[in-house]
């Protein structure tokens, strides 16, 4: 179990993502990376990323941000290389040619993880590579320009589910990737929210000290893809869980935990009504979308707390 | 006809539009990302379907079962992309399925970058998946010429009941030109016999396949994909010839290296220099024929390309040695210029005279 994280104690702790990359002011991506990479601090990490904001904005040329061993191949297998590199690593501890304990964290984005990646995610869960996967959920492949992705959720306008006087913005509902991984039966899944930096940081830290396969879903607002204001970043993430739109919790061997009740649900508008992406979606034709929305909500906070309680 | 001015990658959806075609099956990459968000908008418009699928693989699949299906079908990708459909498109070719794939090209190997390149040309015109294949190969090299290629393409596909390639860059997907678009055509497209829609009104089931257990079952398939193949080769070479008549020095350029290649030829008949260009709009098949009728004038000939050298082995095959073939290339998603292309010509008829 991991120790309990001080602010004070981090603080001194050198950020392992250097500034100067080309990510965008108040994306939350960055903000995602450092807190993950602070609470692994007490270990050496090497991390992969597959293609994507993150990647590209990170290692222009010959360059990198990455103040810890690194690597990328391509958009599909984050999740594959680093269980590759996973195998190496305990192939050359069984050989007595390394000793260190290290740390192997994938960070991606929802494209390269709910979507194109899914496979080798759950390929390298299902075989139990001892690392640590982080999604950082935009909700949209940002990257190429504001695409849907598996993970955009209903209604939302992007530029391949255009919003327009027929067609809502997206019609579908985003996948529950969370659950899905909880479903490989792995030895921690959670979902975490940079705006509760602490209920994040203990996940990561303490998914870190735990062998097996991990891993944790992470909201990270997009003031580009989401049409908000750039300063918006924290309140959104922070609303995101307010509105148990994004519920953080953990399921740890198999044992749900919520970790985070707000005190007052807030009903989901206050989280759409800052994203120019919802926008139509306070028409009056499109209402049902929003009723539709909390419903969802509500439906799945409900099953969380139901299942947390099995285990009360 | 009134022009309007259109961007390249939503000229390819367009063309698309306009050729009859109603199902798209994409998935992002730049720098085609523009033809899925121009399609995403204007598929619904037509009764069409734009669907963005979760990966390459899974694109190119689904562009397999709705051309099973008999639908004029398209998908559009970028290199690295194309390399992950390329199992699909071989099975495509192998089921004999008429489709439509929009490759707009990238620096690569690997990730490489997003800047304009013709480093496909190999995986493209020579195969690029497995098995004993060719795909109908076009090269547009302005907006106006995508609109019309794209129904070429779609009609060839399914002429040959083979998949047709429509491969173009980043700076043909992202720049903007006028194009005379004319009235919405009214398309009687041809019926699919062999297509697998139920067997209502028939006794016979249509089977689509690429399985063949049997050797001697297969190579009979191989040998009728070979004819199919020939007959392409003898019927569909496309190319446009510039102030090639009298052309001692014979330049090759295809797509947006064709209009910098272009230039030069002015730029060399300016300095007393009898250049002249092929520009293949076929690259499979690849239009020999201007190229063995031009060596009969020609000292020499100089291929340009975006990439290390691709097309100058087929301009090679071509002539057979019959005069010196010269490239001059960039790469790395480095664009070529007039005054390159023009020095590497200079040089190379500063050793003929």
């Amino acid at each position: 179990m991991a120790a309990e994280l001080q602010l004070k104690e981090l603080a001194q702790r050198k950020v392992l993502l250097a500034p100067g990359h080309r990510l965008c002011a108040g994306c939350g991506a960055p903000i995602v990376a450092k807190m993950v990479l602070l609470a692994a601090s007490d270990y050496p990490v090497v991390a992969a990323s597959p293609t994507g904001c993150l990647e590209v904005s990170t290692c222009i040329s010959d360059y990198t941000a990455w103040e810890i061993p690194w690597i990328h191949s391509a958009f599909e297998n984050a999740a594959a290389t680093l269980a590759g590199v996973e195998t190496m690593y305990r192939a050359l501890k069984k050989k007595g040619k390394i000793d260190k304990e290290i740390k192997f964290i994938a960070i991606a984005g929802d494209g390269g993880t709910y979507d194109i990646g899914i496979q080798s995610l759950s390929g390298a869960m299902e075989r139990g590579h001892d690392l640590l996967y982080v999604c950082y959920d935009n909700g949209a492949y940002m990257n190429t320009g504001i695409q849907r992705s598996g993970a955009t959720p209903l209604g939302a306008d992007t530029t391949t589910s255009p919003a327009g006087s027929v067609i809502p913005g997206k019609t579908q509902r985003r996948k529950d990737l969370t659950k899905i991984m909880a479903a490989h039966n792995i030895t921690y899944t959670a979902q975490a929210s940079p705006s509760h930096w602490s209920d994040l940081l203990k996940k990561v830290s303490k998914a870190v000290s735990m062998k097996g396969p991990k891993f944790i879903n992470v909201i990270t607002p997009c003031h580009r893809g989401w049409r908000a204001r750039v300063e918006d970043t924290i309140l959104l993430a922070r609303l995101a869980v307010q509105t148990c739109y994004w519920p953080l919790y953990e399921v740890e061997n198999g044992i749900t935990r919520v970790t985070y009740k707000p005190r007052e649900k807030k009903p989901i508008e206050e989280f759409l009504k800052l994203q120019g992406r919802f926008k139509h979606l306070f028409a009056p034709e499109n209402e049902w979308i929003i009723k539709q929305f909390q419903e969802d909500i509500d439906r799945e906070w409900e099953r969380l707390l139901k299942e947390e309680s099995l285990y009360a | 006809m009134d022009k309007v001015l259109m961007e390249g990658n939503a000229a390819f959806g367009e063309g698309a539009v306009r050729a009859g075609c109603r199902f798209f099956f994409g998935y992002p990459i730049t720098p085609q990302s523009e033809l899925p968000h121009y399609l995403a908008r204007r598929m619904p418009e037509v009764g069409g379907v734009y669907l963005q699928a979760e990966s390459e693989v899974a694109a190119i699949n689904m562009v397999y079962g709705a051309a099973a299906a008999g639908a004029r079908v398209m998908t559009a990708s970028s290199s690295p992309g194309i390399s992950l459909m390329q199992e699909g498109i071989s099975y495509i070719a192998g089921a004999e399925l008429p489709a439509v794939i929009v490759n707009i090209m990238r620096g690569g190997p690997g990730l490489g970058n997003i800047a304009p390149s013709q480093s496909d040309y190999f995986q493209v015109v020579k195969g690029g998946g497995h098995g004993d294949y060719r795909l109908l190969v076009l090269a547009p090299s302005s907006v106006q010429e995508i609109i019309d290629l794209m129904a070429v393409a779609f009609e060839l596909a399914d002429k040959y009941r083979n998949p047709t390639m429509v491969v173009g860059d980043g700076v043909l997907g992202q720049m903007m030109e006028p194009v005379e678009l004319g009235p919405m055509p009214d398309l009687v497209l041809p019926a699919k016999a062999w297509a697998t829609t139920g067997t209502a009104g028939r006794n016979t089931r249509n089977i689509v396949n690429s399985l063949y257990i049997q050797p001697e079952e297969l190579e009979k398939v191989n040998l009728r994909l070979q004819a199919k193949y020939s007959q392409m080769a003898k019927e569909e070479k496309r190319w446009e010839e510039y102030r090639l008549d009298d052309a001692a020095l014979v330049l090759l350029a295809f797509g947006m290296v064709a209009r910098i290649a272009k230039a030069a030829v002015d730029k060399l008949r300016a300095a007393g220099i009898p250049a002249g260009l092929i520009r293949p709009i076929t690259l499979y098949p690849f239009p020999d024929i201007p190229v063995t009728q031009a060596a009969e004038r020609a000292k020499a000939f100089l291929v340009v390309e975006m990439n290390a050298g691709q097309m100058v082995e087929d301009v090679r095959l071509a002539l057979c040695g019959q005069r010196p073939v010269h490239f001059y290339g960039r790469t790395g998603g480095v664009l070529t210029s007039v005054a390159e292309v023009t020095g590497a010509a200079k040089e190379i008829w500063e050793v003929i005279e």
